[in-house]
């Protein structure tokens, strides 16, 4: 029993792990632009359909660089003309046309790829296990550990020691004195959109080699990603980390005692944080005003 | 400065007025009928065409304009064109089936009621039309009740129950493989009568479960659950999930290797998901309803000649399904000489198919008292390709439903007909 407990708690953190990638792209654009983004689980599909119609032609690891690309740069775009206009206004707003964006994401890549689910093919040798007794330790599960690991590494590396990072991270506190201090908000505000798309982009692809391809796939993954920034706190990034790997062994754990429940789970970890700790773990107080 | 709150041109005031606009079309809708044909015969077809099981409702459509074609190339019913109106029942919403199967009744003034393939929201429309004396037809959801404990004299039903299903496919899991089984069950009425179904056929042969687990609908990771099934050590782990369900966990499995140490099966399996699955995923045990390639058996080359110049693609068992129901329509009215339901669903009991509706090597009819169509099964093997790209299914055997079905009695269905 022991053993199923610790395959699950390991299975789980990377589980959590894929989530916190979604989590993290999420919460930048909420932490910056205010804007609560409930079309990512659709850019994430569109990430994963567009890695998909691009494999034939570039391979899988020619995908997996441009389809997060193509999704950011749709992402910039969507972001000039309809998100923009929505800035410094109520919150509701954003949260409304994004929640719009989603069904509209979700029946475009319906009516482009067809309702189906897809077979997305995988390079053979990601595919198998590496081990006989670890045998849920597949190759391409420790290759999801290692591009999450690159792209949070990269992403608080460039917060941390690039020129936009610090901005990005001063825009967060203050904006309105990051903009007299001479910075182009509108572009800052962008490129901060156009990361988070990217790292949703890459969810996306690396939800394909893990999941079916369908047109709901963005649906089923999104409440995670929000109940991770719960959780790990509004306004911190590295609490949103924290709050995806969480919710992705308590999913695990639950799994092994009360199958009924994995779902459930995350939301009950949800409940019980904003019952005693309304900013999540690691969060500041009042991040929507 | 931050953003100031402007938008050129369109105030607060005018975005809330157009929104309620719309709100209002929204609701208003179901009395905004547009023009037809006055003496058309009108069928409704109340099918998911959103959401996780999209790809079923399509081809079941695929199916019904199919068969629509046809009977209006040959007259129509009863000498009237026939016409589909299409609605979107959603793959869950069994308030929205529910809203749609009125809509389709009281404003369109359907002849016949057509859905759902999920079979609880199957049983939610079965009350609408059954209260509103509609004939209906189930193409694709399996659930037992529909033609057992929840019978009604208008409701028909065209795809198998589960107790069939399980029935078919228990005989050659003991015999090849062991006593030892796991479930992997998902958690709506659809899985428990599919399990329980399993459970009693396995058991009838000397089988066991050994454990099981069910998973919550929409599941997008089953490696607790196989983690789990692994540990327990059975001969068999029998998937009973379904769409993209069975889709992640085949993928899942597969990707940990587990077929090499224990044989992956399962009740029902359907083209849709093994399509969608990587070529070397595509491997166990399982029933189907209908398939494609079916050598030597007439009419069959025909119809799937005729499906893919009209879809580019084979068809499924759900575009069987959904041929059959419109072809059922058609005759239930032929044979009553009416259109009137208590006389159609009498005409319809015990009503075998013509042969190039049949598609099958047996006999095809509705078991009388039971509204149920006794079809067919296919027990076999999923394969990466066979004879063609898409031959993804090797059959081994098929079972007659007269035989997969068990009596009458023990369906558990009490017909009674309105006075």
């Amino acid at each position: 029993m022991t053993q199923v407990v610790l395959f699950n708690v390991f299975n789980g953190l990377i589980v959590g792990a894929f989530y916190a990638l979604m989590a993290l792209g999420l919460s930048l654009i909420l932490n910056l632009s205010g804007v609560i983004n409930f079309a990512h689980g659709g850019f994430l599909a569109l990430g994963a359909y567009l890695a998909y119609t691009l494999i034939p032609y570039v391979g899988f690891w020619g995908a997996l660089i441009a389809a997060p690309l193509l999704t950011a740069a749709l992402g910039l775009v969507i972001e000039r003309v309809l998100i923009r206009p929505l800035y410094g206004g109520d919150p509701l707003y954003g949260l409304l046309l994004t929640f719009g964006l989603a069904y509209i994401f979700e029946d475009v890549t319906r009516f482009i790829w067809g309702a189906q689910s897809l077979p997305f093919q995988l390079p053979a040798w990601l595919t198998t296990s590496l081990s006989s007794q670890f045998f849920f330790v597949t190759g391409y599960r420790v290759f999801m550990i290692v591009v999450v690991v690159a792209a949070v590494g990269a992403l608080f590396a460039a917060l941390n020691y690039t020129r936009l990072g610090m901005r990005i991270r001063a825009g967060t506190r203050d904006l309105d004195t990051v903009s007299t201090l001479g910075v182009n908000v509108r572009v800052l505000r962008s490129l901060n959109f156009g990361i988070g798309i990217y790292m949703a982009g890459l969810a996306g692809v690396l939800a394909a080699g893990l999941l079916g391809l369908s047109p709901t796939i963005g649906a089923n993954l999104i409440m995670p990603s929000f109940v991770a920034i719960i959780v790990g706190g509004l306004g911190s990034l590295l609490g949103t980390l924290i709050g995806g790997l969480m919710i992705g062994v308590a999913s695990g754990l639950a799994a092994v005692y009360f199958p009924s429940a994995t779902e459930a789970v995350i939301y009950v970890m949800m409940g019980l944080v904003l019952l005693f700790r309304p900013r999540g773990l690691l969060g500041e107080e009042g991040r929507l005003h | 400065m931050t953003e100031a709150n402007s938008r050129a041109g369109m105030d607060r005031r005018s975005i809330i007025t157009s929104g309620l606009v719309l709100a209002a079309a929204q609701i208003a809708s179901p009395f905004v009928i547009r023009a037809r044909a006055a003496d058309a015969v009108r069928i409704g077809l109340d099918n998911p065409l959103t959401g996780t099981y999209a790809a079923n409702g399509k081809h079941e459509l695929d199916g019904c304009q199919m068969a629509l074609a046809e009977i209006n190339a040959k007259g129509g019913i009863l000498g009237r064109p026939a016409e589909l109106v299409v609605e979107d029942s959603t793959s869950g919403d069994a308030g929205v089936a529910v809203q749609k199967a009125r809509k389709l009744i009281d404003g369109d003034k359907v002849d016949f009621l057509l859905g759902n393939v999920n079979s609880a929201l199957s049983l939610a429309m079965a009350q609408v039309s059954n209260e509103k004396g509609v004939l209906h037809i189930v193409p694709g959801g399996h659930t037992d009740a529909i033609t057992g404990s929840s019978c009604h004299w208008n409701v028909f039903r065209v795809c198998n129950t589960t107790q069939m299903e399980a029935n078919a496919v228990a005989g050659a899991l003991v015999k090849e493989y062991g006593k030892k089984f796991y479930y992997i069950t998902p958690d709506y009425a659809f899985g428990h009568t599919l399990e329980a179904g399993m459970i009693k056929a396995i058991a009838a042969l000397g089988g066991e479960r050994v454990g099981g687990d069910l998973t919550p609908l929409g599941s997008v990771d089953f490696s607790s659950y196989l983690i789990k099934a692994q540990a327990a050590n059975p001969d068999v782990i029998v998937f009973l999930v379904q769409g993209d369900d069975m889709l992640n966990a085949l993928k899942q499995a597969v990707q940990f290797g587990l077929q090499s140490k224990v044989h992956l099966a399962g009740a029902q399996q359907e083209m849709e998901p093994l399509e969608g699955l990587p070529p070397e995923a595509r491997i166990g045990t399982w029933v189907m309803e209908w398939y494609w390639n079916q050598p030597g058996v007439p009419h069959v080359a025909e119809f799937v000649e005729a499906i893919k110049k009209r879809t580019g693609r084979v068809p499924t068992a759900r575009t069987w399904f959904g041929y059959v129901s419109i072809w059922t329509c058609a005759h239930a009215a032929e044979s009553a000489k009416s259109l009137k339901a208590v006389d159609m669903a009498k005409a319809l009991q015990d009503f075998h198919l013509p042969s190039e509706i049949a598609l099958g090597p047996n006999p095809v009819f509705y078991r009388a008292g039971q509204n149920q169509l006794i079809a067919s099964l296919f027990v076999g093997d999923a394969q990466a390709s066979g004879s063609a790209p898409d031959d993804l299914f090797k059959v081994a055997k098929v079972v007659s439903g007269a035989d997969a079905a068990g009596p009458l009695e023990e369906s558990g269905c009490k017909m009674t007909w309105p006075t």
